[in-house]
């Protein structure tokens, strides 16, 4: 395969579930060797499109292809090198953690051995242990570790970290990282901003069935703004009017000039040059979170629920 | 560029690693079922053999099977039922109706519609499984357990000295009427969302079945071909020994199997043809309050087994009459079904209300085995967090379940009695049908107690109350016409309570039960009270 054809690639796709418009018209397409976030609020198709890509489900209108081939025709065919983990994890409450694993390695297309054992014990799990007896968490982790421990070139991850404690999530995102050092292209599925920033090469986000925006993290950051937070000996000279800059407050305090603004990616250049005629005494730059990425992608059209929702992760 | 495409690809997804997931995942319940079923067919063979061991003794028995229509209702005509293997059919009819098409279902509602439901088949296919082989697989496995079940029973006849081509084609018959329904229960599994429908409308086929083969059977018409358990008899493996018929239930069971294997991969993942719309936004206040969750949790179970108490009693009161006049013109069927002479209609109505307490017995430990259902799904959890006590959740359900068991026994029994009042032209037995009802409720509530304790002290081990239930079941429909010892018969509940009103129940025996089911009741509760929930 060569390197410009995307590993998923999706066009106007379109899922109705009776009345329910799942999906509207959504575009995604992942390149070979990335981490691409999908990101989006509860409800908004992430998990349905996971679904058609998979040919679990079939689309109604529009156009998939999973390493250029169909996934409805060619489900279990193109399964064979890839790897899924489902949104809500179910495994058989009678077997132990480790025959669970045995069972999905079965399902793929081919497991490392050595890999699962050291993820195993990464992922502090006992597998010796049945499943009913596991925490949410720790059923997540089966799941997680039969799928790293695959042979497979794509990872399908469906909000793969929502039962894990933050150390877990850590090891979790430590071994993503290593599964793209091998090459590895991995479509990780979240609501939770801070965890496909930490990963993310690209990111789409998805809203009511459409994508709103797609791009690498520095391309959407250059719509957002970034923070400025000094403190000057002397009053930095119209910095308030200064092309770019706009929440501009300037304080005197101990004899000092403690002044913030925001201020877009191509004018920041000037203004720290107007803060340095000023005779910088320290400085803090703050890129724009993925959290007010998400807000900007938003726009002015969010409805109460979903600002409700957007802030409350926003805020984790 | 399409990946998978070639016929040498080791990534191809392969049949055998779906059959081996299911075998894997479904083991036990299948050791189980098909270790019971050849276990309990091969002891009633068995049994058959040594009570029925001179051509003498098996002729008295065919003189008197074969003059009344209400038996054949209830086991099945059987051709050539003057043979060894003709009275082992027979006396295995009414149960072999059953557990036959319950082996084919719990196989595949097991691993299909519940795998979906779960989720887990979400996570199996996203892996190099097509969309078709899980249900292909279940029909493999399934066909294997039931292919296993009918070599041992073969095995089984042949050895009691049933002739070997009576054997296997009567063992094959029942091995394809599982076949027909395990191909049902796999189409269901397509149309309806949950594994619960599954079982529901399964069994209302085999309900439909069981009356078209019982009509059909009773007024000797061309009914009976309508029904797979008809097909069952219809193969007369004791007497013509028609091959052919084996023909109907494979075709049948191949057709609604490959459909669903057809439906299955074309269909989406987790839909159904039949699903609920939204519902309402909110719950009533009724349903808020622990009783009224209660009671909508089992009020389906309740209405399933009501109509299966209603169905069996409407058929047996409409059968009265034509009995009565069975046994004036036979003395010897009186005593084939342990009848007292001067007294038949009492004999009827005793036979049909135990099989009534079988009804009863099955419901009260599905409602328990449901809230072990709650708990493990994690329900139990959820409810328990607010401020509803532990006793006081299972004190609604024990209520609610209560009251169900009542409504089943009286129920059924009033329509048993107006049914035989319309048969036979008079109400003389109502009051002691009734009675009867009535009398067996400390029998099913030892049951009942049974489960309970298993709920509360060993709740993983609650499984044990179904194989229990199965026992007593076998014991309570089989054991006094096989002869067995008189300690094996006491261990079925239902024998204490004296068969009436045939016999009389007696007030110490069912004081008695009474005590025992309180004592198990109470341990239950105790336990529940002390351990933890998962
Ligand atoms: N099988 C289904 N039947 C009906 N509606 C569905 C079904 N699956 C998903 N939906 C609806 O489609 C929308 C998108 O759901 P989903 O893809 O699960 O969102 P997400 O994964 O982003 O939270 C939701 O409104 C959901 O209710
Ligand atoms: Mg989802």
């Amino acid at each position: 395969m060569s390197r410009s054809v995307p590993v998923i690639h999706v066009r106007d796709l379109r899922k109705t579930f009776g009345k329910v418009r799942a999906l509207d018209g959504l575009d995604l397409s992942v390149r070979p060797g990335e981490v691409h976030g999908f990101l989006g609020p509860n409800g908004s198709g992430k998990s349905t499109t996971i679904r058609i890509l998979l040919g679990l489900i079939r689309a109604t209108a529009g156009r998939v292809e999973l390493f250029g081939a169909d996934p409805w025709r060619e489900a279990a065919g193109l399964h064979g090198r890839l790897a899924y983990v489902a949104g809500d994890v179910a495994l058989w409450p009678g077997l132990t953690g480790g025959q669970c694993l045995d069972v999905l390695g079965a399902t793929h297309g081919g497991v490392d051995r050595r890999r699962r054992d050291d993820l195993i014990a990464r992922f502090d799990l006992d597998p010796a242990k049945r499943i009913r007896d596991y925490s949410k968490g720790n059923r997540q982790k089966v799941a997680l570790v039969a799928a790293l421990a695959a042979e497979a070139e794509l990872l399908i991850l469906d909000e793969p970290t929502s039962g894990l404690d933050p150390l877990m999530e850590q090891a979790f995102q430590q071994c993503v990282r290593e599964r793209r050092e091998d090459g590895v292209t991995v479509l990780l599925s979240s609501h939770i901003l801070g965890e496909v920033e930490a990963l993310a090469d690209r990111v789409s986000i998805i809203r009511r069935g459409r994508a709103v925006t797609t791009g690498s993290l520095a391309e959407l950051r250059r719509h957002t703004r970034t923070s400025v937070h000094a403190v000057t000996i002397a009053e930095p000279e119209g910095l308030a009017g200064a092309p770019g800059v706009a929440d501009c407050v300037c304080e005197r305090a101990d004899g000092r000039v403690d002044a913030r603004f925001t201020i877009d990616a191509e004018h920041l250049d000037a203004a720290i040059g107007r803060l340095h005629a000023a005779r910088i005494h320290t400085l803090t730059v703050t890129p724009p979170s993925l959290d007010a990425l998400f807000l900007h992608a938003y726009g002015e059209t969010l409805d109460a629920r979903e600002t409700g929702e957007t802030l409350a992760e926003a805020t984790r | 560029m399409s990946a998978g495409a070639g016929t040498a690809d080791p990534r191809r997804p392969r049949l055998n690693t779906m059959a081996g997931i299911v075998w894997r995942t479904q083991r036990r319940t299948i050791l189980v079922w098909v270790a019971a079923l050849a276990a309990g067919m091969i002891g009633t063979a068995a049994a058959v053999a040594g009570l029925y061991d001179t051509p003498a003794e098996i002729h008295t028995y065919a003189e008197a099977v074969t003059s009344g229509s209400a038996l054949a209702a209830i086991n099945g005509a059987v051709e050539g039922i003057d043979s060894l293997g003709g009275v082992i059919q027979d006396e295995f009819g009414f149960l072999a109706s059953f557990l036959l098409p319950l082996l084919g279902i719990t196989l595949i509602a097991g691993s299909t519609r519940r795998e979906e439901e779960s989720g887990r088949l979400e996570t199996i296919l996203g892996g190099r499984i097509a969309r078709h082989q899980p249900a292909l697989a279940a029909l493999t496995v399934a066909t294997a357990a039931i292919l296993a079940t009918a070599v041992l029973f073969a095995a089984g006849l042949v050895l009691e000295g049933v002739p070997v081509s009576g054997a296997i084609l009567y063992s094959a018959a029942l091995g394809a009427l599982a076949f027909v329904f395990a191909g049902f229960a796999a189409l269901l599994a397509q149309l309806v969302l949950h594994a619960r429908g599954v079982y529901t409308w399964s069994l209302i086929g085999l309900a439909a079945a069981y009356v078209l083969r019982g009509i059909g059977d009773t007024t000797g018409t061309g009914l009976v071909w309508l029904s797979p358990l008809g097909w069952a008899e219809k193969t007369a493996p004791f007497g013509d020994q028609r091959w052919w018929v084996l023909a109907l239930p494979a075709v049948a069971g191949l057709v609604m199997g490959g459909a669903a294997v057809w439906l299955a991969a074309r269909r989406d993942l987790g839909s159904a043809l039949l699903r609920g719309g939204a519902g309402p936004a909110g719950a009533t206040r009724v349903r808020r309050g622990p009783i009224g969750f209660a009671a909508w949790i089992h009020g389906p179970a309740t209405a399933g087994w009501l109509s299966g108490g209603i169905l069996l009693t409407a058929m047996m009161g409409a059968l009265a009459r034509p009995f009565l006049d069975a046994m004036a013109g036979n003395p010897a069927l009186g005593r084939a079904m342990g009848v007292a002479a001067g007294r038949p209609l009492d004999g009827f109505v005793a036979a049909t209300q135990l099989y009534l307490a079988v009804i009863a017995a099955g419901y009260v430990i599905q409602a328990i085995g449901a809230l072990r259902t709650e708990e493990a799904d994690g329900r139990l959890a959820t409810r328990l967090a607010g401020t509803l006590s532990r006793n006081r959740w299972l004190a609604a359900h024990g209520a609610v379940i209560a009251a169900g068991l009542l409504l089943i026994v009286v129920g059924s029994s009033l329509v048993l009695a107006l049914t035989t009042a319309w048969s036979v032209g008079n109400t003389d037995e109502t009051g002691a049908i009734m009675a009867a009802g009535l009398a067996y409720l400390p029998a099913e509530l030892v049951l009942a107690g049974l489960a309970l304790a298993l709920f509360g002290r060993w709740p993983r081990a609650f499984a044990l109350t179904w194989a229990a239930y199965a026992a007593a079941t076998f014991i309570a429909l089989l054991g006094p016409g096989l002869d067995l010892a008189r300690w094996v018969l006491d261990l079925a509940p239902t024998t204490h309570v004296g068969s009436p009103p045939v016999g009389t129940a007696q007030a110490g025996s069912l004081t008695a039960l009474s005590l025992v089911a309180a004592v198990l009741i109470m341990a239950g509760f105790t336990a529940f009270h002390r351990r933890d929930t998962s």
